[in-house]
């Protein structure tokens, strides 16, 4: 082997490249969460309507439904394909392994989102085109369909974690891979918050509602704090379960800040919770402007913090611990016939066997030092950390502050001796180690 | 570029399944999801028209909403149907997809949210139209230019990803090394072979709304022969246009007398002397179909050959074969996938014939198509779960 399968690289200057994935993720998560948890709802409200011949659940299913037709469905189906592209670009032997071991989950999920689309429309358009009967089976199906799509994409992303045992590695089977020992907890854990979105959301409806039939508006925002309530509760439920079932790399990084984590998460529980009981004992309270402003909290203090987390905690890996971030496969994997690249690269260098390193770099001399030193850079620090003095996103300014040539050097070293198990154990030959510590010193961090 | 370099950016974990599974599949998907796309820009483009006519022209005021809202929910599925094609080409053709993706990241992430900016937008003119006559005009159009817009950079994805000998120099010029991601290539003729195709697309579309709406009794017969009308001018003069786009394609890259291509103009001959006599728009319609496939399949044959050249065959793909998983999708596809979008089509096309409320639970295959989709999800599920909990007792005790 003299070269490797590494791609061009995309540096996205100050963040890195890996945000942009991040921050399509988050937004997606959030979009795709609530219309799961609307799918789950809708079915609820459908039964009641039906059971109870309450027709005035119907107008508010409507426009709940074409609230999340515009801004779920339309933001959560591209930001859902947007999270493929710029993963793509960023990460690109990450989404390659899961593509290649789960194409055909993947394509069975697509099976389940055709039918959701197609469903959601029939759903909110058919309310009063169709008889009630038809409609809730209507609904019921599309429920299970939302939740389909949840139940096959969990299986992939649990997996980027890691499968939790050694049978992937040996059957190369991709229900190996799929059902890890974080799959169940995980997928739970996130019921429980789409569950809490569609009350979340739908406290912003009920109270757009008030109005038209202020009584209907009341009685449906104590609904959704009920709602609300519930999921929130089992969000943290599996949460603790969830957590038990990570690897060490993922404790050795959430202990980093773990007591401010373990902060925000109390204050956030205790605030919604109380949001959630306000909602139950006094609806009129909840205006439209509250409950937009708690969906723009869980957003920024919930969703984001809690997506970045989960992402630091895979680190160094970014699938199924056998593919690093920096897109080096660290080892073998026998079931697939996978070999580990990191002899090779400590060996040859990871400039020689990039097939993309333009020929004038391959080799180092004192003229190309400081470019092959920030190819290097770029190519094995740039998907987890920003390099300019003034990066933004994981910065090594404030990892290397101060640090001449053989102070970084030694961290090189360290990392490439594997000392820190959420960094990617990769050596270097000597003259690289050199070119990459002289050009990280030529930044004065 | 060498072929061993482009060997080695084959996933080293292979392929679950034979590739041309993967093949067959992606042309069959990639024509699906063209098929939305171009009706998209078709309705969106002859709406906006519309708006200029609406106030005045009575059979353009009940268009004009209806091609809005064809344009709203074709977006939709162009979306779901695209994320097929994307999956399977990345499977057999992992080295071209990531190349260019890296090579263009930038472009990858306008890309996104040049599309969520467009379809907001998009609702947006839905609802200005929706409160007035010929409203919208000016966000329909900058809605719709975007959507033009994401629509060349997906080209720009397509052919980029076709020149695997200039990727260094893309990348590299020079010897110096680019990582921006500002990567852009167009080729004109075939962009705008792909684009025309709107036209008849969208004329044909007409061609079945007519038909369609032509037993329903509050719609007049003059309405229903001005729409048949327009949409075969449309699909002639489209048809016409598209097909001279496409032989210039053909014979600017030496495939004009290939049999594949020979057949894709017959059926084009065909389409628009069905178009022209209209008949049964529904025949020419699965005649469109079949066109559509030849279409994906010249793409996937340009490509295949172009690849194959530089000593990569898909073909040659190692395989490890994935039996679970494969059961399950097809499985999937074909029982639930099958019933259930036959029960969500059934009904739509029986809401659609109704004028008032449609009483599924009184039609027989309505409430069979419901009962059966909905059994075979419940079953899905239970199965998932035993599955799942088996493979974790076995690994874990």
């Amino acid at each position: 082997m003299d070269i490797i399968g590494q791609f061009p690289l995309f540096y996205f200057p100050e963040y890195g490249s890996a945000w942009i994935m991040g921050v399509t993720g988050t937004i997606h998560i959030l979009a795709s969460h609530t219309s799961v948890g609307a799918a789950m709802l809708f079915a609820f409200l459908a039964y009641k309507a039906y059971k109870e011949n309450r027709t005035d659940l119907y107008s508010y299913m409507k426009r709940y439904g074409m609230f999340i037709l515009i801004f779920a469905y339309v933001i959560g189906s591209i930001t859902g394909t947007g999270i493929w592209y710029t993963a793509t670009a960023a990460s690109p032997r990450g989404i390659s392994a899961l593509i290649h071991n789960f194409v055909w989950v993947w394509a069975t999920e697509w099976v389940f989102f055709v039918y959701e689309v197609i469903g959601v429309f029939a759903v909110v358009y058919f309310i009063d085109k169709i008889d009630k009967k038809t409609h809730l089976k209507l609904t019921f199906t599309f429920a299970i369909a939302s939740v389909g799509t949840l139940a096959l994409i969990i299986g992939i992303i649990s997996f980027m974690m890691w499968p939790g045992t050694e049978a992937y590695y040996t059957t190369g089977s991709a229900s190996d891979a799929f059902f890890g020992i974080n799959t169940f907890p995980h997928m739970f854990l996130r019921v429980g918050f789409m569950i809490m979105m569609s009350g979340i959301i739908g406290m912003v409806i009920s109270s757009s509602m008030r109005k038209e039939n202020e009584a209907l508006s009341n009685e449906l925002t104590r609904k959704m704090g009920f709602v609300s309530l519930l999921g929130g509760f089992i969000t943290l439920f599996f949460f603790m379960w969830y957590m038990g079932t990570l690897p060490e790399n993922a404790h050795a990084v959430f202990n980093v800040t773990k007591e401010s984590i373990i902060q925000n998460r109390i204050i956030l529980a205790i605030l919604f919770s109380l949001y959630f009981l306000l909602a139950i004992v006094r609806p009129k309270t909840i205006n439209t402007v509250l409950a937009s402003s708690m969906v723009v909290i869980i957003l920024i203090a919930g969703l984001w913090p809690g997506e970045k987390l989960r992402e630091s905690m895979r680190k160094p890996y970014v699938a199924g611990q056998y593919i690093y971030s920096n897109q080096i496969v660290s080892r073998d994997v026998p079931g697939k016939r996978i070999k580990g690249e990191l002899p090779v690269i400590a060996e040859k260098g990871l400039l020689q066997v990039n097939p993309f390193v333009p020929e004038n770099l391959k080799v180092i001399t004192a003229e190309n030092k400081h470019e092959a030193g920030k190819l290097l850079a770029r190519l094995a620090c740039s998907n987890c950390h920003s390099l300019e003095k003034t990066g933004v996103y994981r910065p090594l300014k404030e990892r290397l502050t101060g640090m001449d040539k053989e102070s970084i050097k030694a961290i090189l070293y360290a990392i490439g001796a594997g000392g820190m198990n959420y960094m990617p154990a990769l050596q270097l030959p000597e003259d690289e180690y050199d070119a990459l510590a002289e050009y990280l010193a030529s930044q004065k961090y | 570029m060498d072929t061993s370099v482009l060997l080695t950016l084959r996933d080293p974990a292979g392929i679950p399944f034979y590739p041309v599974v993967f093949q067959a599949l992606y042309i069959l998907t990639w024509a699906l999801h063209a098929a939305f796309v171009l009706l998209a820009l078709g309705a969106m483009g002859l709406s906006l028209y519309g708006t200029f006519k609406q106030k005045e022209d009575p059979h353009w005021k009940i268009m004009t909403p209806h091609l809005i809202q064809t344009g709203k929910l074709s977006v939709s599925l162009l979306i779901v149907l695209g994320v097929a094609p994307l999956l399977f080409t990345q499977v057999i053709y992992d080295p071209n997809w990531y190349t260019t993706n890296a090579l263009s990241g930038m472009w990858v992430f306008i890309f996104i949210y040049l599309l969520i900016a467009a379809y907001m937008l998009y609702y947006w003119y839905y609802y200005a139209n929706k409160a007035k006559d010929g409203g919208g005009k000016m966000i329909g159009t900058i809605s719709f230019a975007l959507f033009v817009f994401a629509g060349v950079l997906m080209h720009n994805f397509a052919v980029t990803s076709i020149m695997p000998n200039e990727w260094m120099n893309m990348y590299a010029p020079n010897g110096v090394v680019d990582n921006s991601g500002w990567t852009f290539n167009v080729e004109f003729i075939r962009l705008i072979f792909l684009v025309s195709l709107a036209v008849p697309v969208v004329g044909i579309f007409l061609q079945n709304y007519s038909r369609f709406l032509s037993t329903r009794e509050d719609f007049s017969k003059e309405f229903i022969a001005y729409t048949a009308s327009l949409g075969t001018k449309l699909g002639m003069v489209g048809l016409i246009i598209s097909a001279v786009a496409f032989v210039a394609w053909m014979m600017q890259i030496g495939y004009l007398m290939h049999p594949v291509i020979i057949a894709t103009i017959v059926g084009v001959l065909i389409l628009l002397f069905l178009v022209a006599t209209n008949r049964n728009s529904y025949i020419t319609t699965g005649v469109l179909v079949v066109v559509a496939l030849l279409i994906s399949g010249v793409r996937e044959l340009t490509r295949y050959d172009l690849m194959a050249n530089l000593g990569y065959n898909i073909y040659d793909y190692p395989v490890n074969l994935e039996i679970p998983t494969i059961v399950m999708f097809l499985l999937t596809f074909l029982i639930m996938g099958g019933v259930g979008i036959a029960f969500l089509l059934t009904l739509a096309w029986k809401v659609g014939k109704s004028e008032g409320v449609f009483d599924g639970s009184k039609d027989a295959a309505v409430t069979r198509l419901g009962t059966y989709t909905l059994a075979i999800m419940s079953l899905w599920m239970v199965t998932f779960f035993g599955w799942g909990m088996s493979i974790l007792f076995k690994n874990i005790l």
